[in-house]
């Protein structure tokens, strides 16, 4: 089995793979925790400690989840809150796994609804042995309005608490911002001016993920109502990447450290967070879904990607992919590319068919006689939403020609995407 | 270099290229033979892995009897780490993309399977052959010969448990050579198993992965006629015999009969010559094992228009596995349940019922006997009973003997030859000591 050193640096802590559980219920106790280093976790970030008089209370159920087809956990609801143990259980617990595993990181997340208590929690995980500090300014289902997102689309407020956390530790800390907001550049910039050293992004996006017919109502059901709450899982990823895209493209926050989180399931979802400026990664929903176990894939997928793509350290590939995501008014607009169907692999569903008649430019005609598709390249407009719908991936990038008036090689186009399907 | 991506992409391909033969105008018989079902596409195979449980504590894992992890490569599969899939299923299993075809999979893993709580099994066997075709594709190179620890290991015979021992052995440092008594490596899976079940391309690869790590293979070599084993003892510091059950076995009644031919030589004969054998118009068989069935589906596929096979077992108690019966069925091969040979006069065969008063006469061109193998242990000095070994194990009453393979006690098929392999090669290191810093 392959071996190789995925181990990275963030914000002056070494983390011996980049895999962390985020902030949530999968890093709730000790034993959790001290479960997933044993399966080979690089880091965990404990369930938010909040001050001692805030008192927990969660709904029976508070979850759901949004299918397509047969496909469970696209996107998941949560309406559970921070840590409900005791302050002084939490904080036995840090120390514990800090002892027990010297090598893994342990980040305490904390949350408090005053500067008061934004310092004294800062202060106590330190105490407790936490290496980095992690602030959630982003958690959407809080029952109090003085915390959670909130709080962290309110730039000044994130501002004061972050030096609050910064008067207590003198930790490396990360500011946990929320997506529930146009930019997160205004809260971002707060955050390092409040003393923030790094940025994790994203926590959950507010929802509705279904609405029951009968009970008219959203779920969870709790006793006949529910709330709007965070949805995190597969489906809030290209959300994640492009405020983290954002972040890292905006001026003054070049080489932004970012942990980065939002539906991370596998090696693949891991290697775009770290292309798109990630450093560290953290993981729940698929955690929920499969369990710790999972990491097991993600390491060694992204060895072998490391290998197959000649690199040596996990770090220089972080951000690579940032320079090549422009404005939409800089993209190359002076050509188009058409559809190519591989005979072979096209099976006749006519699936192109009605999506090009239907969703495009009516340009695939069907052969009713011989149950095949033609493109007529007069009317297509190289959109391409044939080459998505076909189940066989039978449609390929074909010619490419440049428009009328433009000048250019075609030759030269680049536009080979080697995506898995 | 080829990216991860696009190699899958490739084997996607690959396998369309297969699906539309159809398409390429008229089939020669011999292609039919020559062909192998179509495979999985990164798509199909993502829809099966999606149909994974991925169990706590897999049952399938735990069924698997070359301990081969299905529980674990499925899971890889499902979050895209196909080459981690590939390493699971390689470092368990020397002959991970030859179980993936032959092995009985509805008898251990699928019948293991939770998933039949819900429908059907997870195609296992499907899902380790995508792998292992990726893993060829990309050229992956999983397994590696250990730092030499001196010693020497022959092994008699490589068909799959000789291989696999040679493979665990080489893993652990040790140099092998492998005596083989025909001309070509692979035993019942290069002479036996067909085309279209197991293409010899397979085979040929499996092999090369376990010579590419140091195997030394010795072709046309019978030990006691071309060497003896005293001198093989003396020039090794073990030696295994994995001879297997490789000579027909015949009924009196069908002795110097012109028209009959043993399945042994039928599948040999028909493999070497990639299908281009005379045919007859019809064929007689005699037997219901999966060897049975390789006779009957390959004459159906080649074009012999009348095949009749006639089972000493009931349906009910069919030795066959289920896949390779249905497979027979599809060929339209008539099969007659229940029915022992009585008498023979040339190409007439009488046969009767064993429970019911029923008795018929068949005539046919060809007469093929698939009634088992039993072993030729000719000048090796061991003891064997019936074609195996008096007590369970690999020990024999020599210290520097082993035996492994189907001449060990325990079941006669591929995946338990690679069990027996791995076991007899870790059961000698545990005697020789190996690289001592391995302990």
């Amino acid at each position: 089995m392959i071996n190789k050193d995925i181990s990275i640096d963030f914000l002056g802590v070494h983390f011996e793979n980049p895999f962390c559980l985020s902030s949530s219920p999968v890093g709730n106790c000790y034993e959790m925790c001290a479960k997933a280093f044993d399966e080979g976790w690089g880091g965990i970030v404990f369930k938010t400690i909040g001050p001692e008089d805030f008192e927990v209370d969660e709904v029976s159920p508070r979850f759901d989840e949004l299918t397509k087809e047969a496909t469970p956990f696209v996107a998941f609801k949560n309406m559970e809150q921070i840590a409900e143990h005791p302050l002084k259980q939490n904080l036995a617990d840090l120390k514990k796994l800090k002892e027990n595993y010297p090598d893994k990181v342990v980040i305490a997340s904390i949350m408090g609804p005053t500067e008061k208590d934004w310092e004294e929690l800062a202060r106590l995980v330190t105490e407790a042995g936490a290496e980095m500090i992690e602030m959630n300014l982003s958690c959407p289902q809080m029952t109090s309005h003085a915390m959670g997102s909130d709080v962290g689309s309110n730039p000044p407020l994130v501002k004061k608490y972050c030096e609050a956390v910064k008067r207590g530790s003198d930790l490396p800390m990360m500011a946990k911002m929320t997506p529930n907001i146009t930019d997160m550049v205004p809260a971002a910039k707060a955050a390092l001016a409040g003393g923030a050293d790094g940025i994790a992004t994203i926590n959950t996006v507010k929802s509705i993920a279904n609405v029951d017919l009968e009970r008219k109502t959203a779920l969870p059901i709790v006793n006949g109502k529910s709330s709007v709450s965070g949805l995190s899982g597969k489906a809030v990823k290209p959300i994640a990447l492009r405020f983290i895209q954002q972040l890292r493209v905006a001026s003054g926050l070049e080489q932004l450290p970012i942990s980065g989180i939002g539906g991370i399931e596998t090696w693949e979802d891991a290697v775009e967070f770290i292309l798109m400026g990630s450093t560290t990664l953290q993981v729940t929903t698929a955690v929920m879904q499969y369990g710790y176990r999972i990491v097991e894939d993600m390491k060694n997928g992204l060895m072998h990607y490391m290998e197959e793509q000649g690199v040596k350290h996990l770090s220089d590939l972080v951000g690579l992919a940032n320079k090549n995501i422009v404005p939409a008014e800089d993209l190359d607009r002076n050509y188009k590319m058409y559809p190519e169907i591989d005979w072979d692999k096209c099976i006749g569903c006519g699936r192109c068919f009605i999506s090009c008649y239907d969703g495009a430019h009516q340009a695939i005609s069907w052969d009713e006689k011989t149950r095949r598709p033609s493109i007529d390249t007069s009317k297509c407009v190289g959109c391409h939403l044939c080459a998505l719908v076909c189940p066989v991936h039978a449609i390929h990038p074909g010619k490419i020609v440049m428009k009328e008036g433009r000048e250019g090689d075609p030759s030269k186009i680049d536009v080979v995407s080697q995506r898995l399907y | 270099m080829l990216s991860y991506n696009h190699q899958i992409c490739e084997i996607r391909h690959n396998c369309f290229s297969l699906l539309t033969l159809n398409e390429m105008g008229p089939i020669t018989m011999t292609k039919k033979y020559e062909t192998e079902a179509p495979g999985y596409t990164m798509t199909t195979v993502m829809e099966e892995a999606a149909r994974c449980l991925l169990c706590h504590d897999a049952p399938c894992s735990a069924a698997c009897p070359a301990h081969t992890d299905p529980a674990k490569f499925i899971r890889s599969v499902r979050f895209r780490n196909v080459k981690g899939a590939a390493e699971t299923i390689r470092e368990n299993n020397a002959l991970g993309a030859i179980c993936a075809r032959v092995c009985p999979t509805e008898k251990y893993c699928e019948l293991a399977c939770s998933r039949s709580g819900i429908d059907v099994p997870i195609d296992i066997g499907g899902i380790q052959r995508y792998v292992t075709d990726f893993e060829q594709a990309d050229d992956m190179h999983i397994l590696h010969k250990g730092d030499s620890n001196g010693m020497h290991i022959a092994i008699i015979g490589s068909g799959p448990a000789g291989l696999q021992a040679a493979t665990t052995l080489l893993e652990k440092g040790y140099s092998v050579d492998i005596y083989e008594k025909n001309a070509k490596a692979g035993g019942y899976l290069t002479y036996g198993i067909p085309e279209y079940r197991l293409p010899s391309n397979i085979v040929d690869y499996e092999i090369k992965r376990i010579t590419d790590m140091g195997a030394n293979i010795h072709f046309n070599t019978i030990i006691g006629k071309d060497m003896t084993m005293d001198q093989l003892k003396a020039e090794n510091d073990a030696v295994i015999v994995a001879i297997g059950a490789s000579e027909a076995k015949m009924l009196p009644m069908f002795e110097n009969n012109d028209a009959v031919e043993t399945a042994v030589s039928f599948l040999a004969r028909t493999k070497q010559a990639k299908g281009n054998i005379d045919l007859p118009d019809n064929a007689l068989v005699i037997g219901g094992g999966d060897v049975a069935m390789d006779v009957v589906t390959t004459l159906k596929k080649l074009g012999v228009e009348h095949v009749t096979d006639a089972v000493y077992e009931q349906f009910d108690e069919f030795r066959a596995s289920k896949k390779e019966l249905a497979g027979a069925e599809r060929e339209g091969v008539t099969i007659i349940d229940g029915y022992v040979p009585e008498s023979v006069n040339g190409h007439t065969v009488t046969l009767k019922h064993r429970h019911i008063n029923s008795e018929m006469t068949i005539e046919a061109d060809t007469i093929i006997l698939a009634i088992g193998q039993e072993t030729n242990a000719k000048n090796l000095g061991i003891k064997l009973e019936h074609g195996e070994a008096p007590s369970a194990g690999y020990k024999t009453h020599d210290p520097k003997v082993f035996i492994t393979g189907d001449i060990a006690q325990g079941d006669k098929t591929v995946v338990y030859a690679v069990q027996k392999g791995k076991e007899v090669a870790g059961e000698i290191d545990s005697i020789l000591g190996g690289n001592r810093d391995d302990q």
